[in-house]
């Protein structure tokens, strides 16, 4: 089994999502992603790193690596960050109406990011490195849809 | 890839603005979008068209950014980033919210779908063109 991975590293500094969302892009159709799989985990990995940017260095400055790699016909990708510990996948979400928008607490904050990553995405996970900081893994199966339209 | 902004200021009634955005809408330049619709409302704009045709992202922020849009042009404040979205909820119970005055045209499928999944659709209205979301805010 052979496993494809790439990895950037970009500054915590929002006018570089472009770049984030250029590189999960290619490693989608690399790996032999659909479009459609590409368009959520772009969706998706900007959410997240771009919480990343606005608050992970708190307001400092930092880095951010980003690693794309597939195994097992899913594509994972890391986000990992030096910040301090924060897991956006414990933030509580708050009720809403059925149908009614969900209420991001603030651009780039976690509040809409969160239900949007689960709803992209097969799985979310959080971890804290060792050596401080973060690790956000988002998992998609290569081959299918996160949700059913 | 950057995103540019055009803007054309329409005569009729109601003097309509059309935004056409090019490129991909994020955290870097949400808050220019949030501008410009400031400054068209301030010059008299009282109808506002966002055309998608050319956007091929659309981050969160963007969201942001289209509804602080239509709390512009229905002569309120804009919801402060700090703030939180409170006021998205009573407008999605506005039986009048439908009826904005702002207006989406020409969304890409990928930029529709972001709308549709986190519930954007119920406030702001999709229309295929800019021609026909002009029409519709003009009553033609």
């Amino acid at each position: 089994m052979t496993e494809a991975k790439r990895a950037i590293r970009v500054p915590a500094l929002v006018d570089r999502l472009s770049e984030v969302r250029s590189f999960v892009r290619d490693a989608v159709a690399e790996f032999g992603g659909s479009k459609r799989v590409a368009d959520d985990l772009v969706q998706a990995c900007d959410e997240a790193t771009c919480n990343v940017m606005l608050h992970g260095y708190q307001g400092g400055p930092g880095d951010i690596d980003i690693e794309a790699s597939m195994h097992d016909q899913k594509i994972e990708i890391r986000i990992l960050d030096r910040g301090p510990t924060f897991d956006p996948t414990a933030a509580p979400v708050p009720a809403r109406p059925e149908g009614a928008p969900p209420e991001p607490t603030r651009p780039g904050g976690m509040g809409l990011g969160i239900e949007l990553l689960r709803t992209l995405t097969d799985e979310v996970h959080h971890s804290a490195r060792p050596d401080g900081g973060n690790e956000l893994t988002l998992v998609r199966s290569i081959d299918g849809p996160a949700e059913e339209d | 890839m950057a995103m540019t902004i055009d803007v054309e200021k329409l005569g009729g009634n109601p003097p309509v603005t059309v935004i056409a955005l090019t490129g991909e809408l994020d955290a870097s330049n949400y808050e220019q979008v949030i501008d410009i619709v400031r400054d068209a409302y301030a010059d008299g704009s009282r109808g506002l068209v966002l055309d998608l045709e050319q956007l091929t992202f659309m981050a969160s922020s963007g969201l942001f950014a289209l509804h602080s849009a239509v709390r512009i042009m229905r002569g309120e404040t804009p919801p402060d980033p700090e703030e939180g979205w409170g006021a998205l909820h009573e407008m999605a119970q506005d039986p009048d919210a439908q009826a904005s005055n702002v207006r989406l045209a020409a969304a890409q499928e990928p930029i529709a779908r972001v709308l549709d999944r986190t519930g954007m659709l119920r406030l702001f209205p999709l229309d295929d063109t800019r021609a026909v979301a002009v029409a519709v805010i003009q009553g033609a």
